[in-house]
């Protein structure tokens, strides 16, 4: 398991919260001293999974995490929303699918910037995505 | 309205937005619909988008600035996209967005030269 | 805590670290109160303990020249009684912790090897042993629970012993990849507005990584249009090493650069094709020579041949 060494909570309510959310992200990972361009690597990902919250459940919230594991820490990002959740999880983590009419790069993209990614969702309950990059 | 955050300058046929600060989606839409409606009220043949103060570039925002590039394409406009950072570019590449079909420049400057456009020269002839 | 701050970040060790190695250990209360109660008994013969400690290691060549210097020698006696005080001492705190570290780092900074530090471990417990018998005749069991406590303790010192050393190793490790990864990725402009990013050896996805960046930074410093990138010294190609070089063009690309890849080998070339990697968004050439035409004519730029070389120009001169 992770130990949490630091923890910021962003609620998505509305499209202004996603700058917000990308600013937070740089700030609190930037503590840990990752470089410049995976600074930008989080600050993508992290755009991407609140728009999704924002596309599919409307709102809910972000949670930006410090973690250690072992000798590695790292910057954990948990996208939770309770919104109609995804019936195929296969196929949204296939790239070019979406039920929203944008690209549907949004969640295998984000894997793609990260270390690791978990999607979870229940139909009708709710989505959450949890992803971790580590500091190199 | 978008106009604060990404102004829109015409230079001779070419029409120049450069973005001030990071964008809401609503301000991407609303660029793309301004651009859109100028290319046609002044038959603009070129298109240049700065981009160069934005530190992120996610899906939407590259769907948008493709739409844009296919619209006035349709207008008989050509848009170059200019100034996306290096840490961008690569989070791009990373993300699966690659702009295909867009032209791109490393800034505004490269992007003038590219469409033959010297503005010194014009001047001076007259 | 000051102190504790001042040590590498990564051998710092956790509260929570601690607790959970002692538990793997089943380090437990029971055996502080055991350790503390043959404090007495430690201090009585901890003289003789580290005389026979220290003749033990001046009898080998391996860890007699550490100690060559004879006031060296005096010092290191003091602190390896010191030490074998602190473990029937109680208290095995964080600042036990630190202070077990700072000893393994100390060991490791001399460079005495690892099989000497286990060596000289299993002597200590084999004399302790021998006075424990002596000292509990009678009492066999009391000497084994004090001998049990004992060893859990130190088993933890030298956890913590050979992690410093690990450590130790792992940062100079890291140092050299960083430098050998920063020798074997340069840019070269080698015109206005041309790049060369000759790449020489494996490409893993970490200096695949560094390479792309590097090369972004310097599209934009360096104002290029073209960029060669020539993998005449790249023996072999993965999906991944191949997507990577994808990504790089395409990166490129995003900043208005145009590349231009030189110098795939044949056998290279097959594996892209077999791999079913998109060829069609790479410009690809067969060698570097005609990489840095190719980019030369791109630029708007003839190389004319004015005169004959130097050389030869010599000896038609008057």
């Amino acid at each position: 398991m992770n130990a949490v060494l630091n923890e910021l909570n962003v609620p998505i309510r509305s499209e202004a919260d996603l700058v917000t959310a990308r600013l937070r992200g740089r700030e609190i990972a930037s503590t840990l001293k990752f470089s410049s361009s995976e600074l930008t690597l989080i600050a993508t990902a992290i755009s991407e999974v609140t728009r999704n919250i924002l596309s599919y459940a409307g709102s809910g919230d972000l949670d930006l995490r410090l973690v250690r594991q072992g000798q590695k820490v790292g910057i954990s990002i948990v996208a939770r929303d309770r919104g109609p959740g995804i019936a195929d999880l296969f196929s949204a983590m296939q790239d070019g699918y979406s039920t929203s009419g944008s690209l549907g790069l949004g969640l295998p993209g984000s894997k793609r910037l990260m270390d690791e990614f978990d999607l979870a969702s229940e139909v009708g309950k709710g989505t959450t995505v949890t992803m971790t990059k580590w500091k190199m | 309205m978008n106009r604060s955050r990404a102004p829109i300058l015409k230079l001779g046929e070419t029409l120049i937005a450069s973005v001030q600060e990071a964008l809401m989606d609503a301000d991407l839409v609303g660029l793309r619909d301004e651009l859109v409606a100028e290319v046609k009220k002044y038959r603009a043949t070129c298109v240049i988008i700065d981009v160069t103060v934005l530190d992120v570039l996610d899906s939407f925002a590259a769907r948008t600035l493709r739409h844009i590039a296919q619209m006035t394409q349709l207008l008989g406009a050509r848009t170059v996209i200019v100034g996306i950072q290096p840490d961008v570019a690569f989070a791009m590449v990373q993300l699966g967005l690659t702009l295909e079909g867009t032209e791109t420049a490393l800034d505004l400057e490269d992007a003038l030269s590219r469409l033959k456009i010297r503005v010194g020269r014009e001047r001076s002839a007259q | 805590m000051a102190n504790h701050e001042t040590l590498p970040a990564e051998t710092s060790i956790s509260r929570e670290e601690v607790l959970r190695r002692k538990a793997f250990l089943e380090f437990t209360e029971d055996d502080v109160a055991v350790l503390e109660g043959v404090n007495d008994l430690a201090t009585q013969y901890a003289e003789s303990m580290i005389e026979d400690f220290y003749k033990h290691l001046m009898a080998f060549e391996e860890t007699r020249t550490f100690f060559a210097d004879p006031e060296l020698l005096r010092h290191v006696k003091e602190m390896q009684k010191a030490y074998f005080m602190r473990l029937t001492q109680g208290h095995y705190d964080q600042e036990y912790v630190a202070n077990r570290i700072r000893i393994g780092q100390v060991h490791e900074h001399v460079g005495l090897p690892v099989k000497s530090y286990f060596g000289m471990y299993c002597f200590y417990l084999r004399a302790v042993l021998k006075r424990l018998r002596e000292e509990y005749g009678e009492a066999p069991e009391q000497a084994f629970a004090i001998f049990n406590s004992l060893m859990k303790l130190t088993f933890f010192d030298i956890g913590l012993a050979i992690d410093t050393y690990i450590e130790s190793r792992e940062r100079t490790i890291e140092g050299q990849q960083e430098a050998i990864r920063e020798l074997s990725t340069p840019v070269l402009l080698l015109r206005p507005g041309l790049l060369l990013l000759p790449i020489i050896g494996l490409i893993d996805t970490r200096r695949a990584r560094q390479l792309t960046e590097q090369l972004l930074r310097s599209v934009r410093t360096n104002r290029a249009a073209v960029v060669v990138i020539d993998v005449t010294g790249v023996p072999s190609v993965d999906t991944k090493v191949a997507n990577h070089l994808v990504q790089t063009v395409e990166a490129a690309r995003l900043m208005g650069a145009v590349s231009i890849v030189s110098g795939i080998a044949p056998d290279i070339a097959q594996t892209m094709v077999r791999l079913g990697i998109d060829l069609r968004r790479i410009r690809t050439v067969g060698d570097l020579q005609s990489g840095i035409e190719e980019a030369e004519r791109l630029l708007g730029y003839r190389v004319v041949k004015e005169r004959p070389a130097d050389g030869q120009g010599e000896k038609e001169g008057p």
